[in-house]
């Protein structure tokens, strides 16, 4: 096929050692934003939580984090736990750090997809909380419940499935997100298909090759959330008109 | 039963809820709390049972110190039974798993055990046939009685109710009533904070009328009804009984 004076050659996608490339970075892809996603989940609901407490140097230190995680481009970000985060080390660390990780890069990227993910999860996580009245609160503490009771019978069960619907969203930004990766070298999707463009001049089959499976993995991400949302739907409460 | 000396609560530095509140309510007592709205009357039910750290006086129930660090405010609630406004049922929750939650949580009670004491909670109220309903699917009227059994179900020894009926249509404001006045009858020590002004003035032993924090005035129904000491209480009084 021949367009604009382009001759497409497609069996870039699959031929060796190309084919091989795509699906370990796709592979690479995955494992990284969802190893992302954990960090960002788990640390972006401690912050959240921290965002709602009482004592005011919790909330302060909470707040902190999502301001200055936030409103910094991911790509500095990107950059300092890549670049600059190894030099704070003391020198015996730093040598062994770049003795034993010899992916570093790699883990440079969860730590920053993570830690930055996290302080849009916080934003939701926090956002649920004080969706909920304070009179729930109050009426599960009444009954004689302890803090973590609380959270754990009543607040997080409801909470969550509040959270549900954005929190897609997060995940689906921090999947995408990870592509930035390919700035410190690590190997994922994106880099491979620039990395095969380097080689063959077929970077147009190659990015839309990428494009498609980001797409893919999307779309079928959205489709186990929607499931899952029927799955934990309250009676009477939450999807109604559909 | 609840003893309450020299209360004083401060939202903020600028905004003084309650100012120097005493009283004390005997057991088996049925007190009302009525008095314009910003009055202080929930934040003084909330300081009952500790939901509200006001800073200054004490309270005690059944001679514990409520505010006292050494006592133990899960145990103490655990006494004290609560009913909000918004009936803040837990909406993920059956109505039955709303009623054991805090029997098999708190009190550590078998499952059947709590069961079988909910479901004659539920015959109590008049909705035995609700228990497996999500709240979701019952009317106000009795989603505010399921609250009540859901409060009872602790075997509480003092009920405080905040303003239960406010958020209820008039034609079930009637079974809410029926069910507190059955309490009161039985001898429940209960705290009501209310604008039912015919409750008041048959089921209380004794009427507490709030402005601005303080309390104004309190006597009996009928001296209450009739005798008005205060300006302020007989400017209420003329601005709701018709």
């Amino acid at each position: 096929m021949e367009i604009f004076h382009y001759t497409f050659d497609w069996s870039v996608l699959w031929r060796s050692p190309y084919g091989g490339m795509l699906v370990k970075g796709i592979v690479t892809t995955l494992h990284l934003s969802l190893l992302a996603w954990v960090v960002a989940l788990t640390l972006g609901m401690v912050v959240g939580v921290a965002r709602v407490q009482p004592l005011r140097w919790v909330r302060f230190a909470g707040g902190a984090y999502v301001q200055v995680f936030r409103n910094t481009p991911f790509l500095v970000q990107l950059f300092f736990w890549y670049f600059a985060a190894p030099l704070l080390l003391p020198k015996q660390d730093q040598q062994w750090l770049y003795d034993n990780v010899p992916d570093y890069a790699y883990w440079a990227g969860v730590l920053a997809l993570g830690a930055y993910t996290a302080s849009r999860v916080a934003e939701q996580v926090r956002a649920g909380l004080l969706s909920i009245p304070p009179d729930q609160y109050r009426a599960a503490y009444a009954s004689g419940m302890t803090g973590f009771q609380v959270y754990r019978y009543v607040i997080a069960p409801f909470a969550l499935r509040i959270m549900l619907p954005p929190l897609t969203t997060e995940f689906l930004t921090c999947f995408k997100n990870s592509a930035l990766a390919m700035t410190i070298g690590v190997m994922e999707v994106t880099h491979t298909a620039y990395y095969i463009d380097s080689f063959t001049w077929h970077g147009l089959e190659t990015t839309s090759a990428a494009s498609a499976v980001y797409l893919c993995i999307a779309l079928c991400i959205i489709g186990l959330m929607a499931l899952t949302e029927k799955r934990v739907r309250i009676v009477g409460m939450m999807g109604r008109g559909r | 039963m609840i003893d309450i000396a020299e209360v004083s609560l401060w939202y903020d530095r600028a905004h003084k809820a309650l100012d120097r509140v005493s009283e004390t309510i005997r057991r088996g007592q049925t007190v009302v709390i009525c008095g314009p709205s910003g009055s202080g009357k929930s934040s003084l039910l909330r300081c009952i049972n500790g939901l509200e750290a006001f800073q200054e006086g004490t309270i005690r129930v059944d001679g514990v110190s409520v505010r006292d660090p050494r006592t133990d405010i899960h145990r103490l609630r655990a006494e004290i039974g609560m009913v909000f406004q918004h009936f803040e049922l837990y909406p993920h929750m059956t109505v039955m798993q709303n009623i054991t939650l805090a029997p098999m949580r708190v009190r550590k009670k078998a499952r059947a055990e709590a069961e079988q004491k909910a479901m004659a909670l539920l015959e109590r109220v008049g909705i035995p046939e609700k228990a497996a309903r999500y709240p979701e699917e019952l009317s106000g009227g009795q989603k505010q009685r399921v609250a009540i059994a859901r409060a009872l179900a602790m075997e509480p020894k003092i009920m405080l109710f905040d303003e239960p009926t406010s958020a209820l249509d008039p034609e079930m404001i009637k079974e809410v009533l029926d069910v507190m006045t059955g309490l009161a009858q039985e001898g429940m020590t209960m705290v009501v904070v209310t604008h039912e002004m015919g409750f008041a003035r048959t089921v209380a032993d004794r009427i507490v009328f709030m402005s601005e924090g303080r309390v104004v005035e309190t006597g009996t129904g009928r001296d209450f009804f009739e005798r008005p000491q205060h300006e302020r209480t007989r400017q209420f009084l003329d601005r709701i009984l018709l």
